[in-house]
């Protein structure tokens, strides 16, 4: 349990911290870097949830837009060349856990006859 | 080129995907929920709904999973493939309304978080019978989460088409997961063998989908030799479009034939890497069939005001094969035309 607590209180950290990136980023920051949202604001609250959740990744694209440290091939850099190792990664897995999976299911009791295992007493 | 963000970008095909799906997901829930044969009649409403929406989430992250490969193995599934993001957030709520009912029953009646009982009630991750299957619900859950809230187009052009991309990878992890998940949980106390079929139908079709795709685009591959790839004979080309060559370092080239000359450009326009090797020539431009960019294929630049480029290409013609360098030219670099032989010119 006390892993477990320990879990709940550093997500809930990482929340309140996505929050206060959120509200910084999002009426101020974004304007500095992108000009399509300038004048825009009804799409903003949508933005919220992912900020929670990957607001490190934010805060780093935000440095890397403010100091123009993105090198220019990196935008047209293909993903596509790593997508054979996504996909034989996730289908090994699925076949080796659904193996596991029907390796390990047990019949139903309600299946089997009842077995007395030890000789009890009458009466 | 400038759009300004809004919300949510509907049109009639859209309204249309969207209605489609939404009639598909509430009637799979009404026939589990309503008509499919009750195996178990001890459970509470509470859990045949749980298991309504798990269900539903894995029948539809299995559909999300099988249009990417389809529509790169046969390009009539493409449509399907437009609107995926909107699919893809409806999955996710789908799956948290199952991890509502979840949480709110089995670790909602005690004194201990119920967070805290999810994630502490069963720690015997050393063993696969018995093992604490919805730590792998949870995993695709905050997966299928970050996928949604990333979901909007504002998301693409901050964190740039590649990092995107790659953070939706996460999409195999969480897949792997819900498989995990089911195979590890529900399935375990599975006696109705109409869903045991299903979901390994559903897993095996994925996984074999996804294999073939692959395997195809690695055929696809141009052959190089040094630092030349082959694209296509010349007689392939025709005015005013292009021919696309997927480079061995994995870039993707469009070659455009314009007013009997050659250039080439990165198929990845600025904007959110629509293909611009699917866009037509008009007026020496081509135009991205995503958003309406528009580059000159010569220079890789979008025309004045704008400041969009995309890097060139060097092109050459060996033994009536046109070949292009793998080298990309920093976005912008202009670029001689190659003149191909009249002759060759398909009208």
């Amino acid at each position: 349990m006390p892993v477990a607590e320990f879990i709940v209180t550093a997500a809930q950290a990482w929340l309140w911290v996505g929050a206060a990136v959120a509200v910084v980023f999002l009426t101020f920051g974004m304007d500095r870097i992108d000009e399509d949202a300038r004048g825009a604001y009804v799409f903003r609250p949508l933005l919220v949830p992912g900020v929670l959740l990957i607001w490190p990744l934010v805060l780093w694209r935000w440095w890397q837009i403010e100091a123009q440290a993105a090198p220019w091939a990196a935008r047209y850099r293909p993903v596509r060349a790593s997508y054979g190792v996504a996909v034989i990664a996730m289908s090994v897995g699925i076949i080796l856990i659904v193996a596991l999976g029907l390796n390990a299911r047990q019949s139903w009791p309600a299946d089997t006859a009842p077995v007395q295992l030890s000789a009890g007493t009458d009466g | 080129m400038s759009v300004k963000y809004v919300p949510v970008q509907w049109n009639p095909n859209k309204w249309l995907y969207d209605a489609i799906m939404l009639a598909a997901v509430a009637a799979f829930l009404w026939v589990f929920l309503y008509l499919a044969p009750q195996h178990d009649p001890a459970i509470s409403a509470q859990i045949h709904n749980a298991r309504a929406f798990g269900a539903c989430a894995f029948m539809m992250l299995t559909v999300i999973l099988c249009i990417g490969p389809l529509a790169r193995l046969d390009r009539r599934f493409l449509p399907l493939l437009y609107n995926r993001r909107h699919f893809g957030v409806m999955t996710a709520l789908v799956a948290l309304t199952h991890a509502g009912y979840i949480v709110n029953w089995y670790f909602a009646f005690s004194s201990t978080n119920k967070y805290v009982g999810l994630l502490g009630a069963n720690t015997s991750i050393g063993q696969v019978a018995g093992f604490p299957f919805e730590l792998l619900g949870l995993f695709a859950l905050v997966c299928l989460l970050i996928l949604a809230a990333t979901s909007h187009d504002f998301w693409l052009k901050f964190l740039t088409p590649p990092v995107w991309k790659r953070l939706h990878y996460l999409i195999y992890a969480a897949y792997f997961a819900v498989v995990g998940h089911v195979a590890l949980g529900i399935l375990q106390d599975q006696r109705d063998h109409t869903v045991t079929a299903l979901f390994l139908g559903g897993a095996a079709v994925v996984v074999a989908l996804h294999l073939g795709a692959w395997w195809s685009e690695r055929k696809d591959t141009a052959d190089a030799s040094g630092a030349w790839a082959k694209v296509a004979p010349t007689a392939a080309f025709r005015e005013g479009y292009a021919r696309i060559a997927r480079l061995p370092n994995g870039d993707r080239v469009a070659v455009f034939l314009m007013e009997g000359q050659l250039s080439a450009i990165s198929n990845a326009c600025a904007h959110q890497n629509g293909p611009l090797g699917e866009g037509k020539i008009i007026d020496c431009l081509v135009t991205c069939p995503w958003h309406g960019f528009q580059y000159d294929v010569r220079s890789g630049r979008s025309p004045a005001p704008f400041t969009e480029k995309v890097p060139t290409y060097r092109l050459r013609i060996t033994d009536g094969v046109v070949e292009v360098h793998t080298d990309a030219n920093p976005p912008g670099t202009y670029v001689d035309p190659l003149p191909l032989p009249k002759q060759e010119v398909v009208a």
